[in-house]
């Protein structure tokens, strides 16, 4: 059995992947806790109202419960993932400086250079966690890559999953109108 | 709104043959401008001397789970 996973940084499409494998006809893991809203409309799908880190980093997540279902797990969360399951993990990648910019506007905070160069950070030792561990199975996609032609991004995910996905349902899931953090900067 | 911008953002001068360079490098990449990657590529270059140190120091963590709680996904 496969515990699925959807990481990357926040605001880096992650809740946009659960959706399209939610549509693709995946079992889907997410409670209501945390409720849709302006910064995501379609819904978080997030677990514990998107503090399972907290649970990760106590080893209290019952992460057998989940086999062979789709659960989000941020970056940071990775560093906790237990020991004794197979994962395959889709790994949402976006331009950095618009993942910068939507969690400033989300979190009605600037973000010092530190923090952002912290998160530069967070973000290569969670792609090299993934190289280095056995049990992982991985595949990065970049956020806006899926904007531009969801059915190509989505293929590749198919393949990777082992061609599982619905994907007419599963390209429903992208809606280009909540690309909202472009970030411009003159050139 | 332009005020803004320029307390946010600084001019940097590059030869334009390599910003052309650069602008074909990102091509079908998900990086949205030249300028995005060049920060991304400097930010690194930091992130990595700072590693040498440590590759994800505490420091970087307690910045990092100060934000995640800001955005609600640490208690």
């Amino acid at each position: 059995m496969v515990n699925y996973i959807v990481s990357g940084l926040e605001r880096s499409g992650t809740s946009m992947m659960m959706q399209i494998l939610y549509l693709g006809g995946m079992k889907v893991a997410f409670d209501e806790k945390r409720k849709p809203d302006e910064h995501n409309p379609r819904g978080y799908f997030e677990l514990e109202g998107g503090k399972i880190i907290n649970r990760l980093m106590k080893g209290e997540f019952p992460m057998e419960k989940y086999e062979g279902m789709v659960i989000k797990i941020t970056s940071f969360g990775l560093r906790y993932l237990p020991r004794g399951f197979r994962y395959k993990i889709i790994y949402m990648r976006r331009d950095m400086e618009e993942i910068f910019a939507s969690m400033e506007k989300m979190s009605g905070k600037p973000l010092s250079e530190e923090e952002k160069i912290a998160f530069v950070k967070l973000n290569e030792y969670a792609l090299s966690l993934l190289e280095r561990r056995r049990d992982v199975d991985y595949i990065t996609v970049w956020y806006n890559k899926v904007l531009e032609n969801p059915r190509r991004e989505i293929e590749r995910v198919n393949d990777f999953l082992g061609r599982i996905l619905d994907v007419d349902s599963a390209v429903k899931a992208v809606d280009p109108s909540l690309y909202r953090s472009r970030v411009e900067v003159n050139e | 709104m332009a005020d803004e911008k320029e307390k946010k953002y600084t001019t940097v001068s590059i030869p334009t043959p390599l910003f052309r360079k650069i602008e074909e490098r990102i091509k079908g990449t998900g990086f949205t401008s030249v300028s995005s990657y060049v920060t991304y590529v400097l930010r690194e270059i930091i992130a990595e001397d700072e590693e040498d140190e440590e590759p994800f120091s505490k420091d970087d963590e307690e910045r990092v789970k100060e934000r995640l709680r800001a955005l609600g996904y640490l208690d």
